[in-house]
């Protein structure tokens, strides 16, 4: 007859060895189950190793917290995990700045290059190239600036961005096509644009059937010209080939009074107005053209746009037209403005025929070689959410994963504990 | 667009007004052979005044002596500069005389030396052909003055274009006719006279 201790401790061991069998169930559980999910969590300042360890043995689902945007290789790499299946998530540890830089070729003879960059947030970011600082915006914003030359990579760099662009495209310039009556406006044109840098072809009419040319003259089209400044209706002769070359894709300046051919009217911004004397004296102040006469745009149309005012009429405007761009500006004697202007009126004259033709002009892009895309980051927060979709909130306790290999020790652990405490109980009561 | 309005340089020094039926007799042939509009009379604008800016073609003559005042030097440096084009001719039709020594001199301290205008220049060109360079005058061929046929002008150039052309053929005797006894030539000897204006107007 058992007591009832004894009872109680065959109750005791057969508990510990249901515990051991049940452990031992659980390790063999483990065993041989498919590899359990497992989450990782890393902050900046590890990724590489943690990349690493994800690359040779990806997890089941990853948080990547950044200190700011990532440089390229970084974002590439996490992005490459997330394509083979694990389940990336990220979150800043601060606010990331939307940014953005870009160099383009500016239609500028002498090669200039065009840089645009921005930063939001009120984030203060500062432009520089490999040769040292260009400029800066120290309460963020959008600028613009034309450099005459760039060295290496242009970056846009705040406290949580680098934004990096490789200049390396350049732009094919054609020479300017100036068709005008001979006369103190066409001359002037000319030299400004020279000047400047454009290879100019012209054709002047002096008489009938005699013109004073320069340059190599022939079809008007994309594949000769990068831009056609018709100074005056002279350009009517030429009128339908101007037109078609503006549908083409074809920069054109009408100047004055030559949108009044029938042909170029299809393509202006406006109708010819009346003409605006200039202001007296004007010409010498610090808005210099207010001094020179002007034709006003007339019946501006829905698509143009305004560029220059007199008072409440509109003196300059320009239109997209199919593939090209057109501008028409209504001053005829810019000529007095270089001779009679200011101490600086020659460069200014010269840079506001420069800007007008750079602004309409065909100017195809060679494009950059694909090995320097790879410092390229024009725009790291979009290219980060492009890449890894929105960022998501990060609990470090929700995604701190269990040890693994620990739990099987203790596991083991337990399994032998349960096993020796019964064992020790049978021999202490003198079982076997 | 403006018109083409002739003007002829007034200057302190010398005989300005010497040659006064030059500008109508060229205006005359710019209206005859071109289509270019031109002012059907000349101006007369002074040297030293802002209003020389306003005329990028200057035409200037005399016989005496040429000093350009301090203000006359800086608008004519300005000038050439900016763009104008001085056409400056001897009436003298003497290499010898006081207008050319003085004026060479004084053009050279103010826009830089003259040098001999290649006779294959645009300028002979650039309307009426003149293969042989700038026309011969009737006073060069009938020996007066220095007795001398000059076969080159000379220019100040900035760039590859002309800022002072300079003559010492006497054009102003020679074009300073009225315009009407044209038809008593048998070649109108004002051809060059246009080619200068053209030129001007185009380059």
């Amino acid at each position: 007859m058992h007591s009832r201790v004894d009872r109680a401790r065959w109750a005791v061991e057969l508990t510990l060895r249901g515990i051991a069998l049940a452990a031992l169930a659980v390790l063999l559980w483990r065993a041989i189950r498919p590899p359990a999910p497992a989450t990782d969590a890393v902050v900046q300042g590890n990724l590489d190793a943690v990349l690493e360890r994800w690359t040779s043995t990806p997890p089941a689902s990853g948080h990547v917290v950044f200190d700011g945007a990532p440089d390229p290789q970084t974002r590439d790499w996490v992005r490459a995990i997330a394509k083979a299946g694990t389940g990336i998530r990220w979150s800043p540890t601060r606010p990331i700045a939307p940014s953005a830089v870009v160099a383009e070729p500016a239609a500028d003879p002498y090669g200039a290059t065009r840089v645009r960059y921005a930063s939001g947030a009120q984030e203060p970011v500062a432009l520089s190239d490999d040769a040292g600082v260009i400029d800066s915006l120290p309460a963020g914003g959008a600028a613009e600036v034309e450099l005459g030359a760039v060295s290496g990579v242009v970056r846009a760099r705040g406290s949580t961005f680098v934004a990096a662009t490789a200049p390396t495209d350049s732009a094919t310039l054609r020479p300017v096509l100036v068709l005008a009556e001979a006369g103190w406006e066409a001359k002037f044109t000319i030299a400004a644009l020279e000047e400047s840098g454009w290879r100019v072809a012209a054709r002047l009419s002096v008489a009938p059937n005699v013109d004073v040319t320069q340059g190599e003259l022939g079809p008007i089209d994309t594949a000769r010209y990068s831009a056609v400044v018709a100074l005056d209706s002279i350009a009517s002769t030429a009128g339908g080939a101007i037109a078609r070359y503006a549908r083409t894709g074809g920069g054109v300046v009408l100047a004055g009074t030559a949108v009044r051919a029938a042909a170029l009217g299809s393509i202006a911004p406006g109708g010819v107005g009346r003409r605006v004397p200039g202001v007296a004296g004007a010409v010498v102040s610090d808005r210099p053209r207010t001094g020179l006469g002007a034709f006003t745009v007339a019946s501006l149309r829905t698509d143009a746009v305004p560029l220059e005012a007199r008072g409440e009429a509109t003196v300059a405007a320009a239109r997209r037209v199919e593939a090209g761009r057109v501008v028409q500006v209504g001053y005829d004697e810019t000529w007095r403005w270089r001779m009679s202007g200011g101490d600086e009126a020659v460069r200014a004259h010269r840079d506001w025929w420069s800007r007008v033709v750079a602004s309409v002009a065909y100017t195809p892009i060679v494009p950059r070689r694909a090995t320097l895309e790879t410092v390229s980051d024009e725009v790291p927060l979009a290219s980060l959410y492009d890449a890894l979709g929105a960022p998501t909130q990060w609990d470090r306790a929700s995604v701190t994963p269990p040890d693994s290999s620990r739990m099987t020790s203790i596991l083991f652990a337990i399994v032998v504990g349960s096993l020796l405490l019964e064992w020790v109980s049978r021999r202490l009561r003198g079982a076997r | 667009m403006s018109e083409f309005v002739f003007a002829t340089a007034q200057y302190e020094s010398g005989d300005w007004d010497s040659a006064p039926l030059v500008p109508a007799n060229l205006i005359d042939s710019v209206a005859r052979y071109t289509k270019l509009r031109v002012a059907p009379t000349g101006v007369i604008v002074s040297l030293a005044s802002e209003d020389v800016f306003r005329f990028p073609l200057l035409f200037l003559t005399g016989h005496l002596p040429v000093r350009f005042t301090e203000a006359e030097r800086t608008n004519v440096k300005r000038y050439a500069d900016r763009g104008g084009m001085l056409f400056v001719d001897d009436h003298n039709h003497d290499i010898d005389g006081a207008f050319h020594k003085t004026a060479v001199e004084e053009l050279a301290r103010t826009v830089g030396p003259l040098a001999q205008l290649p006779n294959t220049h645009t300028l002979y060109s650039s309307f009426f052909r003149f293969p042989d360079g700038p026309p011969n005058t009737s006073h060069e061929l009938n020996g007066w003055g220095d007795n001398l046929v000059h076969t080159h002008l000379l220019a100040a150039m900035r760039g590859d274009r002309i800022a002072v052309l300079y003559s010492n053929k006497d054009y102003s005797s020679e074009w300073g006719y009225h315009p009407d006894n044209k038809r008593f030539l048998s070649v109108d000897n004002t051809k060059f006279g246009v080619n200068v204006i053209v030129y001007a107007l185009t380059r």
